[in-house]
């Protein structure tokens, strides 16, 4: 799925594409531990998460992550938005906490039945 | 067909941190490296760059690429880890809230690194620092494939005296037509046949000429070289000799035999109620248990031999080893693309002691050292592949279990029994604990100046591949049936003029198609029914 159209299921706004909104999504990874997103990430994960500093992004470019998102609708500061520039990644800011945001990106990948269950 | 690059890592430096992993991707992805594999080597580099940013001082990230594999070591100045087992575990960490803030010290960094890597290895000191060394391969590794032995053969020579065929033990050995052949299924490179072997015809395929000695070399020369000059001579005239000789950085394999066995003894004491604890100190008696004893391998310490640790540890642009007997030479021919390894015969190494030592010395330390302690601690010694094979046994049986720590060396009297020393095994190891206990009462550094450790054995050992009869078990056991009734029909004198070592062997030899039954000259003379 292409990131514009998760984005709106998400109510999140998309402030920089950078290249990364091409890629077609095809699974999010929730997490704040560098280890735990190093291991789950691949080139075609949309990533959500809490952290919003310059290591994230070395993460991010070494592993080929399309795309990011933040939270609680904080945009991340100019260093970041530069790294993301510079490696491609899309980023987008979603304006509630993790689990609201990922419940609505859930919802979007259509990961959900006729009665609103988990597939 | 190699790339090299070195890059530095600064400790603390939290803006810096990844660009030594990004700039190995930058190679790997110029080189093509499919995308699955550049990612399993993007989560180790990463992981192990950041514990160097995060724990310690500085740091460097030596890489080598070839066709086959990447091969990364990465060497930090810090504080060390005080327990490796538990740095493995998952979710331990000591990580500084400043990282922690950050998202790191989940306490998965090296477990990360483990699971990504076909090899891994760390090695650490408190107060000096870490080495982490990992490898991954580019393409499929035949696994099971037994690796290649050392037992050089010269076909030539041979006198068929049979002396290998009974002295190997695990039958390995064939002498048919003109020449020694080695079952390299069976073979555990120990230097049984080489030892008997008088005509010359098993060797161990070393260069006699002497190593290239530059600046950039390490030489790493076996413990029992020092011992094999008379009772005259200091080991600090022989390393004087060996450095006048060129070699300006020289280490022996003591350091890392005394790490090993200081890992051991803490391993047995803390770790594990396993118990004869066998101390991996002889690469020979490692494959003998992967071969003929299984089920000993849980009584192993999960660390490298003192010969693999130094290979593992030396990354350095050049290092010159001196193998003393086949199960070294096979450890050395595994590639390091980090270091550049040569091996040199011991011969050539004696012959450049001698050539430039100048008038011995008096061992000044006689008259002081007379009692020599043995077998400190509750470590049982057992050398020479006969009684190695007997204490084995007797581990499988159950027996032995009131030892601590079993150390078990190949040759007689471990290295200094290696067949290529002309110094008696007894005298030259008892001048080796003599000069190591003066050396120790000096207070002075007998063990060389390495920064040796034990290297853990992250990935346990395996039983040997290539043992069953066949890879069908219905066929396997049909095959077994065949060889017992066979074997029945020999002889059973054992002599070895068939060329296999007992009518057992024979008997499984011409079931596996290995040899005809016409090669056993007892059995036409055995009486028939027929002809009575």
């Amino acid at each position: 799925m292409k990131l514009d159209k998760l984005a709106r299921g998400a109510q999140a706004q998309v402030v920089a594409p950078n290249g990364g909104d091409s890629v077609d999504i095809d699974r999010v990874y929730a997490g704040d531990r560098m280890s735990d997103l190093l291991s789950a990430v691949t080139d075609s994960t949309l990533l959500v998460t809490n952290l919003s500093h310059t290591m994230l992004m070395q993460v991010i470019e070494l592993m080929d992550v399309p795309a990011l998102c933040f939270l609680h609708g904080v945009a991340p500061d100019a260093a970041v938005l530069q790294a993301a520039k510079e490696s491609g990644t899309a980023v987008m800011v979603s304006p509630d906490g993790m689990f609201e945001t990922c419940g609505r990106l859930y919802a979007a990948l259509g990961l959900l039945n006729a009665e609103g269950q988990a597939m | 067909m190699t790339t090299t690059a070195t890059y530095s890592i600064v400790g603390g430096d939290y803006d810096g941190a990844g660009s030594a992993s990004k700039q190995l991707k930058g190679i790997l992805k110029r080189i093509g490296v499919e995308p699955k594999t550049l990612r399993k080597v993007m989560i180790a580099a990463y992981e192990t760059e950041m514990n160097t940013v995060i724990h310690a001082q500085r740091g460097l990230m030596k890489v080598a690429v070839d066709p086959t594999q990447v091969d990364v070591a990465v060497e930090d100045e810090g504080p060390g880890i005080p327990d490796v087992e538990a740095a493995m575990q998952e979710g331990f960490s000591t990580a500084p809230a400043r990282a922690r803030k950050l998202g790191f010290g989940a306490g998965m960094g090296l477990p990360n690194v483990q699971k990504n890597t076909d090899q891994f290895s760390i090695r650490s000191t408190v107060g000096l620092g870490t080495q982490v060394r990992f490898r991954i391969f580019l393409q499929p590794q035949a696994s099971s494939a037994p690796a290649p032995n050392a037992v050089h053969v010269a076909p030539g020579l041979c006198r068929q005296c049979l002396r290998c065929l009974h002295a190997c033990p695990t039958q390995a050995m064939r002498v048919r037509v003109d020449r020694p052949q080695v079952l390299a299924h069976l073979c555990v490179d120990c230097a049984s046949c080489i030892e008997v072997c008088e005509a010359g015809a098993l060797t161990m395929d070393v260069t006699d000429a002497l190593p290239d000695s530059s600046e950039a070399s390490v030489l790493v020369i076996p413990v029992s070289l020092l011992e094999q000059f008379g009772p005259d001579v200091d080991p600090a005239a022989v390393l004087e000799a060996l450095h006048d000789a060129g070699f300006r950085n020289v280490q022996h394999s003591g350091a890392w035999e005394t790490a090993l066995r200081t890992a051991v003894e803490a391993y047995a004491r803390v770790e594990t109620g396993v118990r004869p604890v066998i101390s991996p100190m002889c690469p020979a008696v490692l494959n003998l248990i992967q071969v003929r004893y299984p089920s000993l391998l849980g009584h192993v310490a999960p660390f490298l031999t003192p010969i693999e640790a130094a290979h593992e540890q030396l990354t350095v642009p050049h290092a010159v080893f001196v193998p003393v007997c086949p199960s070294q030479h096979t450890i050395l021919r595994s590639p390091s693309l980090l270091s550049k390894i040569d091996v040199a015969s011991a011969s050539a190494m004696r012959r450049a002691v001698l050539e430039r030592m100048g008038e011995p010395g008096g061992r000044h330390y006689d008259a002081a050292i007379r009692e020599v302690p043995r077998n400190r601690g509750d470590v049982l010694h057992a050398s020479g592949m006969r009684r190695v094979v007997k204490v084995l046994d007797e581990i499988e049986n159950g027996l032995k279990a009131d030892c601590g720590v079993i150390e078990l060396f190949a040759c007689s009297q471990g290295c200094f029994g290696a067949p290529v020393w002309d110094e008696d095994p007894l005298v030259a190891r008892r001048r080796y604990e003599r000069s190591l206990t003066w050396y120790r009462a000096q207070g002075k550094q007998y063990d060389g100046t390495a920064k040796a450790g034990a290297v853990r054995r992250i990935r346990p050992l395996e039983p040997r591949a290539g043992l069953r009869l066949d890879p069908d078990m219905r066929t396997a056991i049909e095959k077994l049936a065949r060889i017992d009734t066979l074997t029945r029909t020999l002889p059973g004198r054992n002599c070895g003029v068939c060329g296999a070592p007992t009518c057992a062997a024979l008997a499984e030899d011409i079931v596996l198609g290995r040899a005809s039954i016409s090669a056993c000259v007892y059995l036409d003379h055995i009486p028939t029914e027929e002809a009575t």
